[in-house]
């Protein structure tokens, strides 16, 4: 299927710092994605009413001050809502042992600081891909 | 005796630079043009050709007299070196307690606080997931709570540095702590650290949700109630550090962190206060990055802009209100995750370059900050980073060392120009509160922040690690997780809903519609809250009225 | 529980106002995906219930702000109210940021508000080309008001006056000369002109600018279009704005995009591929077709012997013909025969033997007549490296039309005549 991934880049939690989502968001918007974006405070339940309105294939979550701490109440709010074929990634300051905790609640993938916008990219339409395949799978 | 500059005879000098110039082209045929952070170009050699040395008095002059560009007081680092603040927070307020004892004792002179990201976003424990708590600064809800944090620090004799976000809560818990233990508000020293709420709104979104003019309000308030209750107090700072952190170059982070002093100094003013009154309390802090001698010509810069606009804008006569005092941390974004104790290095360059900018207080960044927030293995080399240099590596024998360098001379007048540029910008935008609600600031910054980027990916800025010598990494530099124990932080949360219980309600109501009261006409707002801290009024409720009062805001995000 | 997109492409499902499914069969019509045309005819017969208000505007007037203040508004009064906003995608990614949300992010996270974001996908006239069935569905799934916000407009984006019930166009203060252009322009086509920013020192000047500019107007059918000063940020004017969205709802009635045909099913790839197919000197040039949509075309080619000059680099000539390939494409795939008068070309650097050229062309204006492109010639198979060159070039948009033999723009009968 010819398609034009749809992301959601959003913060949930408490903190505001958001250079690196935007840079994110521009630069999959520049691969070619249509990005909705948020302002970062996100509520979780937001969230999950704004994936499921917009119908996005890929959420990324960027999270710089422990609000990775929180996801696995975003992939459990997700499966309740029935969205479970939508992809989610982490992106920022994960430490090793969280990281390990958010791929077993699900997460696709946690990319940290230094990855190369690149991979970001090629790895955002793969995800967005098998996401659109499964949710209109007949 | 001031001596000149030392200066060969000008046509002979011309003469062997153009020879010098054809030499160095033929041997780099088709160099690259290398740029700063900031967008100047820099060019492979200085020399007496590029400075004046006619205006020395005028641009230079010396230490502890105006320009300032060589420092801002006469003795510098020789008299006194810097203030050595780390900034630490973590789990409750014992937790804390304890952790500041201990560096207390290992020669820190100076407190500092940094609170949870909850306190920062207007909200008492009981209103966020509790797993968010403390993990990055510390929860501190009520005087209580502040009085637990500081127990056993003599607050008539140590400066605290608080990461204290409007409304000042933290301030004002710490001032009934003082009023308790009978120590007079008029000798608390120290600063607060967070002031700045144009620069929460900007670059990193660390306020409480009230809009911008009530937030203008509440700034110009705190500053009039410390001037009259507590004159030591440094209610201001003004932080270029969030817009560098966010993406601004370092001569836009140096241009918005002056255009905001502008504003507040221009509000203040406003407001009925006499420049000379409060300018000498406002204080400023900013990002050191990597580009070493950019940062250092930013700073000079910027001591010469500073006394310049408080004298021509402002009128001030008061030699104190000249001096451009800042504190500045070596910068995160910097910072590699990988092989991180790479990162020892980085922080010493980046560190070097704000002592010889001339700072006045330093906070060096742990080498684990990028894996996580610091440890106290990271933290103690940290500090040991600063002891190295202060101590051992002869950096402050002689005052502003770099002075008289071609390079230093010439790219300190370089951004000064790029600076001022855009302040211009800035001042055409109808000043930095009508720059930064119409999203021209926070788009400026943005695309700042992409073109950096751009660099790293290209290549063209090398990220030793990341794009450059990258190596199979060591799993063993690899700090244990600091994080607070669950079961502290659960009896913490206990403790202040059966506190909340017990405490005397009616006056906690009175308190706060005492606070309302003050926002909805023109009483003091800060006045009001320190009367509701002490009446025991919580961080929460105390954001929640203000909101309420003076209204909801949101940050301004352009994409 | 297995679901199928059967059941996701349910039209009982959206009748029933089931988020999920409404999301779903959203993109199934924007994506144009099996089983969609079936949907939407299957929900047609619903559509027209709805008041349908178009927010239109420069951009940065302060649309997607208003919308905002108007959920709360429309929250306040107990209605289920939907959006559907418009960005524009990027001419050279295809990409877009879909902004509006933004600003719409708190009002948007209520129970009884649905918002969609789209993009333009290169479709002119500041809507996406599905934006009309996107509100049919809507209107079926039982919202009401459905609120379209356009691409800031520039002044020919006049889409949505056929769509809407109600157009509200949205100055911003102190709009000084650009008075002129707006008067020109989206002027036309208001039935609410509406100041925003009314918090701001020039709003009650451009309050006066705009009555005094439709005192000169006639009246369209018997409505008085009103003047309407809003802040969004201090919550002021906006009950009244949706008073006055009503009270033209009431006069006017509601469901006028029914009368109209739907627009032609415009498949402007395959209609530039065919184009491209026929093209003989492109195809001698080894010129390739790589993409194509409305208003934009790419094309690429590999510089061979053939194509160098006595200097051994590309020539000029060549470099001329893949950008022109570019304009031609784009400027004829929105189905009309267009023929270029006028083009400009500045070489910015050399291309070698062996290299991948790519060419895109952009609108940069169309009317009825006249349409102007910008093309860039850049190094790579999909024009991500260095620039070599830069055109722009004016078409000639004849009343010919490519897909219809006699020459005739054909319509497709509305699925309910009028
Ligand atoms: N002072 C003031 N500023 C406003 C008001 N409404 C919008 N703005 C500001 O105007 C800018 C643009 O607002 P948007 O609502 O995004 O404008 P838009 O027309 O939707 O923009 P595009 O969709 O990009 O064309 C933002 O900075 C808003 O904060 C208002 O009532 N008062
Ligand atoms: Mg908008």
């Amino acid at each position: 299927m010819d398609i034009r991934p749809k992301v959601l880049v959003t913060k949930i939690g408490l903190d505001g710092h958001d250079r690196g989502s935007r840079i994110v968001a521009a630069h999959l918007r520049d691969a070619g994605m249509e990005v909705v974006y948020t302002p970062p405070w996100q509520e979780i339940a937001a969230v999950v009413k704004l994936a499921q309105e917009e119908d996005v294939d890929v959420i990324g979550v960027s999270s710089l001050a422990t609000d990775h701490l929180i996801v696995p109440r975003l992939m459990e709010a997700l499966r309740a809502a029935g969205l479970s074929e939508v992809g989610v990634i982490v992106g920022g300051i994960v430490p090793d042992d969280d990281e390990r905790a958010l791929l077993d609640a699900g997460v696709a993938r946690v990319f940290h600081p230094g990855t190369s916008l690149a991979d970001i990219a090629t790895y955002v339409r793969e995800l967005a891909a098998r996401s659109r395949a499964a949710k209109f799978a007949a | 005796m001031n001596k000149p500059l030392p200066t060969a005879n000008p046509a002979s000098t011309a003469e062997a630079h153009v020879r010098w110039s054809a030499e160095y082209a033929a041997q780099l045929p088709g160099e690259r043009e290398v740029r700063n952070r900031s967008g100047i170009a820099v060019k492979p050699l200085y020399t007496p050709l590029d400075v004046d040395a006619s205006r020395y008095d005028a641009d230079l002059g010396f230490p502890g007299e105006p320009p300032y560009t060589r420092g801002i007081y006469a003795t510098m680092h020789r008299g006194r070196t810097w203030t050595q603040r780390q900034l630490i927070g973590l789990g409750t307020p014992r937790d804390y307690n304890a952790r500041l004892l201990d560096i207390l004792d290992k020669g820190a002179t100076a407190v500092s606080l940094i609170p949870c990201n909850s306190v920062y976003r207007g909200f008492d424990m009981d209103q966020v997931y509790p797993e968010l708590l403390g993990t990055c600064g510390v929860v501190a809800n009520t005087a209580d709570h502040m009085d637990a944090c500081l127990a056993g620090v003599d607050l008539a004799k140590t400066s605290c540095s608080l990461n204290d976000p409007l409304p000042f809560t933290l301030l004002a818990f710490m001032l009934a702590t003082a009023k308790r233990r009978g120590v007079d508000w008029r000798l608390v020293s120290g600063t607060s650290n967070q002031s700045d709420y144009i620069s929460h709104y900007v670059a990193n979104h660390m306020f409480f949700r009230l809009a911008l003019p009530g937030s203008r309000r509440v700034l110009v308030d705190h500053v009039a109630w410390c001037n009259a209750h507590a004159p030591k107090w440094n209610p201001v700072s003004v932080v270029g550090q969030h817009m560098q952190q966010a993406g601004a170059t370092p001569a836009e982070a140096m241009a918005f962190t002056l255009s905001t002093a502008i504003q507040y100094a221009g509000d203040c003013v406003a407001a009925g206060l006499a420049p000379d009154a409060f300018l000498p309390r406002f204080t400023f802090f900013f990002d050191i990055s990597l580009s070493f001698f950019e940062e250092v010509a930013k700073f000079r810069a910027g001591r010469r802009i500073w006394q310049r606009v408080v004298r021509e804008r402002f009128g001030a006569r008061d030699p104190r209100s000249w001096r451009f005092k800042f504190h500045a941390q070596t910068s995160g974004v910097d910072l590699t995750r990988q092989q991180p104790l790479n990162n020892i290095a980085r922080v010493t360059a980046q560190a070097i370059a704000g002592i010889f900018g001339g700072l006045q207080s330093l906070h060096t960044d742990a080498y684990d900050e990028v894996l996580s927030c610091p440890t106290q293995f990271g933290a103690r080399i940290a500090v040991a980073t600063q002891n190295i240099l202060r101590e051992e590596a002869h950096l402050t024998d002689v005052i502003d060392p770099l002075g008289g360098s071609y390079y230093v001379e010439s790219l300190t007048d370089a951004m000064e120009a790029r600076i001022a540029e855009v302040m211009d910008e800035v001042d055409a935008q109808g000043g930095m509160f009508a720059a930064v609600q119409s999203g021209w600031v926070q788009r400026r910054i943005g695309e700042s922040a992409r073109a950096f980027q751009a660099r790293v990916e290209s290549g063209e800025q090398t990220v030793v690690g990341v794009n450059k010598y990258a190596v199979e990494e060591d799993e063993s530099a690899r700090p244990a997780l600091p994080r607070p124990d669950p079961a502290l932080m659960q009896a913490h949360r206990d403790d202040f809903a059966r506190w909340k219980e017990q405490r005397s309600q009616a006056d906690a109501d009175r308190a706060l519609s005492a606070l309302a009261r003050a926002a909805q006409g023109s009483g003091n707002t800060f006045g009001a809250v320190v009367d509701a801290a002490a009446a025991g009024c919580t961080h929460g409720e105390i954001c929640a009225t203000l909101r309420r009062e003076l209204g909801f805001g949101q940050p301004l995000v352009v994409v | 529980m297995e679901k199928s997109s059967l059941t996701l492409l349910s039209a009982d499902a959206v009748r029933r106002g089931d988020r999920a499914a409404i999301a779903r069969a959203i993109t199934a019509l924007e994506n144009e995906m099996p089983g969609a045309a079936a949907l939407a005819d299957a929900l047609a017969t619903e559509a027209g219930r709805a008041h349908v208000i178009g927010i239109t505007g420069p951009p940065g007037a302060g649309k997607s702000t208003l919308i905002a203040a108007l959920l709360a508004e429309c929250t306040k009064r107990g209605r289920r109210i939907a959006v559907v906003a418009v960005d524009p995608s990027s001419p050279l990614s295809g990409g877009a940021v879909l902004g509006d949300r933004i600003r719409m992010s708190e009002q948007a996270a209520a129970e009884n508000v649905f918002v969609r974001s789209l993009a333009s996908r290169g479709h002119a006239g500041g809507l996406a080309r599905t934006t009309r069935r996107i509100v049919d569905l809507l209107d079926a799934a039982g919202y009401d008001p459905v609120i379209v916000e356009t691409v800031g407009a520039g002044q020919s984006e006049v889409a949505i006056a056929a769509l809407a019930d109600t157009c509200a166009v949205v100055c911003p203060p102190g709009l000084g000369d650009d008075v002129q252009a707006i008067k020109a322009g989206i002027l036309e086509i208001a039935d609410l002109l509406v100041v925003s920013k009314g918090d701001s020192a020039l709003a009650t000047a451009t309050v006066r600018d705009l009555e005094g500019m439709l005192a000169l107007r006639a009246r369209r059918g018997g409505w008085k279009v009103p003047v309407l000063l809003t802040s969004a940020a201090r919550g002021e004017g906006v009950a009244a704005l949706l008073d006055a969205a009503d009270a033209h709802a009431q006069a006017c009635g509601r469901g006028r995009r029914l009368a109209r045909p739907e627009p032609a099913p415009a498949d402007e790839r395959a209609r530039t591929a065919a184009l491209a197919a026929r093209d003989a000197f492109a195809r001698n040039c080894r010129i390739e077709l790589v993409d194509a949509g409305a208003g934009h075309a790419e094309v690429a080619m590999t510089v061979g012997a053939e194509h160098l000059n006595f200097n051994g680099t590309c020539h000029g000539g060549a470099l001329f013909a893949l950008a022109d390939t570019a304009f031609g494409l784009a400027s004829n795939s929105h189905g009309r025969v267009a023929a270029g008068i006028e083009v400009h070309i500045s070489y910015h650097a050399a291309a070698r033997e062996g290299e991948r050229l790519a060419a895109r062309a952009s609108e940069v204006s169309r009317t009825r007549r006249l349409a102007t492109y910008r093309i860039e010639v850049r190094r790579g198979a999909r024009g991500e490296g260095d620039l070599v060159a830069s055109f722009t070039g004016t078409v000639y948009v004849t009343g010919r039309h490519h897909d219809s033999p006699d020459g005739e723009a054909p319509t497709r009968s509305s699925r309910r005549s009028p």
